[in-house]
């Protein structure tokens, strides 16, 4: 993959020379498995490929996609991201808390999404200049910004989602779902914006190793900081793209994505040490644990199932990727 | 790397400049406290606040010695509601029951605990990634045994919880309490306390050492298991009832106090001490917000302030750049 270029160009050669199995499961590993996990669900039930099924699991798939692609970005530069359900419920009241008319959307999407950067931006400074492990500092600002929300709403968000943004959370275009489409827009721009554009190797050097970053004239806080009001706009997005899914708000909109959209990450081969990973291989991810959890269902086992069926695969993927990597 | 560290510190060690910090942090809550309302400073409130302690104590001990380590255990609330449910299904209201369940669930406590270790040990992924996994998986299994609260316990097992010394003192609280200072001691005292720093402090070195880390490992999330279980069994107690989430918001939690007590993520600095008075000061901030009259809402933003002040004031080992 093109991508390979930036992310570790210095180990080229010699992943060249060495294109054996333990490459091959680097690589491409999180593709083969999401194609086996699909081929082996249908073959036990075949109502899992059907047309409603699909569109069922893709429409699951959009807004924790989203929060992957952000969680990606801080993740290569050796964070972490715990704040992000929070940012994605604080969006969702903040759907609510206008006039519920379409002439708030515009409104509704510049605040939310500004709520969502500051929050990274407190995130980032936090990491950068106070030095506080990324997994603090995140868990602190999600307390606040859910301290805030519950203040805020009593307890009781109530209001209405804009219809514009229910349209987008849920209804579809030819029997392909809008938040599908958001979702691939969003992973294209920031794709490019990774792998293609001159701060996506700022990215990878500030995450493969800081001082090299400083040794070559990047200012590695800027870089991380930058990417944490990444993960907090699109955690921001996510929100609305979910709150218009589910139609309803409560406090807890997006319970869950913030491990969710770790695990997806690391299992789509973006390292926990830094300066390592993909924007389609963490996408590979989200889909993973998309059709696992929708497999338990089909497959008729106990919904109790899914949870347990997700910690296993997270141990597997990481040690595989741990193994690989050595 | 040590140069920077040891730059950084002022000379200061880090356990101890915490233990300050917190004890500050503590009198300065208490006046504030004594000056909003009559009631605070009474002994009724102040033992209150101490037997509310129990739970957060007993699953911060072992989430210390997990981050001491350079580790952090994030099964624990997943333990937590596995063993209350365990414990108040197996014993089920049955008198004779109760010592072999809860000798049972300690155990399971420590094997889990074991699982976690021997799993980090031999993929050589990081604990958080470890531990997310094995706390899905045992949170699942507790959802397979039951989906709403289950069994019962007979009369006189909330003891742990309830019962009272001489003076009105909470018997959990201070049970607790002196685990908490054996644990201490033991840290101090003993050749695997002293390698549980070494081991966190720099693993790789640690290890060229020749120090058998991988056993301190084990042993770490084993006692991490253990101290999990323990507050399974008390939540029992308090409730009288298992339930399949009663240890959620605990998995959290417990790395509040854990920081606010002054030890470092990244391991090898810090102790157990800092970490009472880190339980202590989240207790005494809830009941002292309760007494302001803020609401249960913005106690949140108060905690999670709290964690930012602390941990800023302390400032992680310094990343390179």
């Amino acid at each position: 993959m093109a991508v390979a270029k930036a992310e570790d160009g210095l180990n080229r050669s010699a992943a060249r020379k060495s294109f054996g199995m333990g490459e091959i499961v680097k690589r491409y590993g999180i593709y083969l498995f999401l194609v086996l996990a699909i081929l082996v669900t249908t073959a036990i039930s075949p109502a899992f490929v059907s047309g409603s099924n699909i569109t069922n699991m893709l429409m699951q798939l959009a807004p924790l996609a989203v929060v992957v692609i952000g969680q990606t970005f801080v993740i290569l530069v050796r964070g972490l991201d715990l704040s992000v359900a929070s940012v994605m419920a604080t969006a969702a009241v903040i759907a609510t808390s206008f006039s519920g008319q379409d002439g708030a959307a515009l409104t509704v999407l510049f605040a939310s999404i500004a709520m969502g950067a500051a929050t990274g931006l407190a995130n980032g400074l936090l990491v950068t200049k106070r030095n506080v492990s990324p997994f603090l500092a995140t868990l602190a600002t999600m307390i606040v910004l859910q301290g805030f929300r519950f203040a805020a709403t009593q307890g009781a968000p109530s209001g209405n989602v804009p219809p514009i943004f229910r349209l987008l959370g849920s209804a579809k275009f030819y029997g392909v779902p809008y938040n599908l489409m958001v979702m691939l827009v969003m992973a294209a721009i920031f794709a490019m914006l990774l792998h293609k554009a001159a701060f996506g190797r700022r990215v990878f050097i500030t995450g493969g190793n800081p001082v090299t970053a400083r040794l070559v004239g990047i200012s590695a806080d800027r870089v991380i900081i930058a990417c944490y009001m990444i993960c907090g706009g699109l955690a921001a997005l996510a929100g609305l793209l979910l709150s218009g899914f589910v139609g309803v708000v409560d406090n807890f909109v997006g319970r869950g994505f913030e491990l969710d959209s770790i695990v997806a990450a690391v299992m789509g081969g973006v390292a926990l040490s830094g300066g390592r990973g993909t924007i389609p291989g963490a996408l590979a991810g989200a889909a993973i644990l998309v059709v696992l959890s929708n497999a338990v269902v089909m497959i008729g086992m106990p919904v109790q199932l899914q949870i347990i069926v997700k910690g296993v695969v997270i141990i597997v993927a990481a040690s595989l990727y741990v193994r690989t990597a050595r | 790397m040590n140069l920077t560290r040891s730059k950084l510190g002022f000379g200061i060690n880090r356990s101890r400049a915490g233990i300050i910090v917190v004890v500050a942090l503590l009198a300065i809550l208490f006046i504030i406290g004594i000056a909003v309302s009559d009631r605070f400073g009474t002994s009724r409130n102040l033992l209150n606040i101490y037997e509310q302690s129990t739970g957060l104590a007993l699953v911060s001990l072992g989430q210390t010695l997990a981050v001491l380590t350079g580790g952090i255990d994030l099964s624990v609330g997943s333990v937590i509601s596995l063993v209350s449910m365990l414990t108040s299904g197996l014993i089920s209201g049955d008198q004779s029951m109760v010592i072999p369940v809860v000798i049972g669930v300690l155990a399971l406590g420590l094997a889990i605990g074991a699982v976690n270790g021997g799993v980090i040990i031999l993929t050589g992924v990081h604990p958080l990634i470890v531990t997310l996994g094995t706390g899905a998986i045992i949170q699942g299994i507790a959802l397979l045994y039951g989906l709403g609260p289950i069994g019962k316990v007979p009369k006189g097992f909330d003891y742990f919880a309830y019962g009272r010394l001489p003076g009105g003192i909470s018997f959990g609280a201070t049970f607790t309490m002196l685990l908490f200072l054996l644990t201490a001691f033991l840290l101090a005292r003993t050749k695997a306390g002293r390698y549980i720093y070494a081991t966190g402090d720099d693993p790789h070195a640690a290890t060229l050492m020749g120090l058998p880390t991988t056993r301190i490992i084990m042993l770490v999330y084993m006692l991490t298991g253990f101290c999990s279980a323990l507050t399974g069994v008390y939540l029992v107690s308090r409730f009288g009832v298992g339930q399949p989430y009663t240890g959620a918001n605990y998995t959290l939690a417990s790395i509040t106090p854990v920081v606010v007590g002054g030890t470092m993520l990244a391991g090898g600095r810090g102790g157990v001490i800092g970490t009472l008075l880190g339980v202590y000061l989240v207790s005494l901030l809830n009941n002292l917000l309760n007494f302001l009259g803020v609401s249960t809402h913005l106690q949140l933003v108060a905690q999670g302030l709290v964690i930012i002040a602390a941990v800023s004031v302390y400032v992680e080992k310094r990343r390179i750049a």
